[in-house]
């Protein structure tokens, strides 16, 4: 039967689908316990030598490992993107929600400008906002750190968590907070009492959301981060531009299990709400 | 909407956002915009007069005194556009006909399999592209494996070529594609796939009538936000294309980072910009703004 032909075509494909996107992470968490210190593809043997090697302890590799000098460095790297990925979730995520808050409690005319303001952020090319930004902040001689990448992750991070916020505003039961306006409450504790539970999980799916993106974020902090104040996408990258190395195999399998985690558990609170 | 103290408080839930993207989002394009008038310094830095050979040199216009009529810029920028919207082709004919598997799925396995394909999103483009560094390079995973079966007698250079940016780029923006499509194929209403078929309608017919345009507006969604990034991506060509595959992306960092032509640089982003603003407005008009902004 033509159909059935058709079912066939289509699971082979899902199933290649789904193969294209996993094997090559796969291959990368595999070849992480690989001990062959010169070609990474040839099966040795079973080793976690490269995860102690990039915490600098010593390992039978340790002629190998050319990353132990910047052991300090690495770590210093996810230590400000720790920093940075804090910050800008703490700030994204109120802002964004008192955004949202505000355009769907209040109707006024700039209300098209602003969802338009707050969606050109989101689809605006990573590289246009990293160059204006450096080019900003080298004219009003903003110092390039930490701070300048926060704020960079800000600007575009707000929309994000606005988005998911709005979302789960939309859905929400309206007559509770006129009931306890007109039992009396304050707009501040109806805010607390009742609107804040009710939106809880959507501002906290934001948040991770921005937690994730900020980690992640590559491009944008290439161009704003100082000399100083690399952060580990950014490390990353720097050490792929000057060749491949055993150790990134095993760097690359901590972030993706990092991201999974986050990940989960943002599937788990919505699954919960 | 006349309640007492509602603008008090709108200015105070509103305000604080308002600064901020004013002052740090539509400053730095502001600045970016007027940058890409300015003359080029000639150690860095710029001259603050009129300008307007920046956007000369994208399309190989000489300045009268230093170039001459040279088409590069123009070729790298085509070559961008060529890319972009392949890479669009590309992730279209991979996603539509996965999405359309995934909704003949259980719900159960529906929920996970779209779980599975948003996952690698979450996951640092930075560690997705070296994934694909292990697998393309001339001693990585593909040559030891087709060398291995004996299928090749010497390793077969796949990286740095045209081919290598387009898997990386696909890779990157699969989920893109898929999510818009898949929404709207999960919209689609069954009964009208019934009644076509009850017609008469044999399955061709029926995608190419009822369920391609019905799904159309997921598709033209998911185009505009894969060509967007495709198109001034710098990290996947840098990585997987090296110095032979270059695009705006890559031109634009060189512009700010080694060859310090930040003017020159600004207009090509601007350009970037524009072709976005565009793509949008364009999409807007064609779908009602509810898709996209709401």
């Amino acid at each position: 039967m033509k159909r059935s032909w058709i079912k066939f075509f289509l699971s082979t494909h899902g199933i290649l689908f789904l193969f294209f996107i996993y094997a090559p992470i796969v291959m990368v968490v595999v070849y992480s316990f690989n001990s062959h210190p010169v070609n990474m593809m040839v099966w040795k043997e079973f080793t976690f030598d490269w995860y102690w090697s990039i915490f600098g302890y010593p390992t039978q590799l340790n002629e190998q490992t050319l990353y132990v000098e910047s052991t300090d460095q690495l770590l210093a790297s996810v230590k400000n993107s720790l920093i940075v990925a804090t910050s800008t979730t703490a700030f994204s995520t109120i802002l964004g929600t008192m955004t949202a808050l505000s355009l769907y409690r209040y109707r006024f005319r700039l209300q098209t400008f602003y969802r338009g303001l707050l969606f050109m952020p989101m689809v605006m090319p990573d590289i246009v906002l990293g160059i204006a930004l450096l080019i900003f902040f080298v004219t009003f001689s903003i110092k390039l750190g930490l701070m300048s990448i926060i704020i960079g992750h800000c600007t575009f991070l707000i929309s994000y968590v606005f988005v998911v916020v709005s979302a789960r505003l939309a859905g929400m039961d309206d007559t509770l907070e006129q009931a306890s306006a007109d039992l009396g409450a304050n707009p501040w504790v109806t805010f607390r009492r009742i609107t804040l539970p009710q939106i809880l999980p959507g501002v906290i799916g934001g948040a991770l959301l921005a937690f994730i993106i900020s980690m992640d974020d590559l491009v944008i902090t290439y161009f704003i981060a100082g000399v100083d104040s690399t952060t580990l996408p950014v490390f990353i990258y720097g050490m792929l531009r000057r060749g491949v190395k055993p150790e990134i195999n095993a760097i690359a399998t901590l972030m993706l299990v990092f991201s999974f985690a986050i990940a989960a558990l943002g599937l788990l609170l919505r699954r919960r709400s | 909407m006349a309640r007492k103290g509602d603008s008090r408080r709108l200015a105070f839930l509103l305000g604080p956002t308002t600064l901020f993207l004013g002052f740090f989002f539509l400053g730095p394009l502001a600045v970016m915009v007027l940058y890409s008038f300015l003359e080029p310094g000639l150690y860095g830095g710029v001259e603050w007069n009129f300008y307007h050979w920046n956007y000369g040199r994208i399309l190989g216009w000489a300045d009268g005194e230093w170039e001459e009529f040279d088409l590069v810029y123009a070729k790298i920028f085509m070559r961008s556009v060529r890319l972009a919207l392949m890479n669009v082709g590309i992730t279209l004919l991979i996603c539509y006909p996965a999405a359309l598997w995934v909704r003949g799925l259980t719900a159960r396995w529906r929920t996970l399999v779209v779980f599975m394909i948003t996952l690698p999103f979450f996951v640092s483009l930075v560690v997705r592209l070296f994934c694909w560094v292990l697998i393309l390079r001339p001693s990585g995973f593909l040559n030891s494996a087709l060398l291995g079966l004996g299928l090749i007698s010497e390793p077969i250079d796949i990286i740095f070529t045209e081919t290598a940016v387009l898997i990386g780029m696909a890779y990157i923006f699969l989920p893109f594609m898929f999510l818009p499509i898949y929404a709207s194929i999960e919209k689609l209403d069954h009964s009208l796939i019934e009644a076509s078929s009850d017609l008469g309608g044999g399955p061709l017919q029926t995608f190419f009538r009822v369920t391609l345009p019905l799904t159309l507006p997921g598709i033209l969604a998911g185009a505009v936000l894969v060509f967007i990034p495709s198109l001034g991506n710098f990290i996947v060509p840098d990585l997987l294309g090296g110095a032979k595959v270059m695009m705006i992306g890559n031109l634009v960092e060189q512009q700010f980072l080694s060859a310090r032509n930040w003017p020159f640089g600004s207009a090509l982003s601007v350009m970037i910009m524009l072709i976005m603003f565009v793509l949008i407005v364009l999409y807007l008009r064609r779908l009602g703004r509810s898709e996209l902004v709401g």
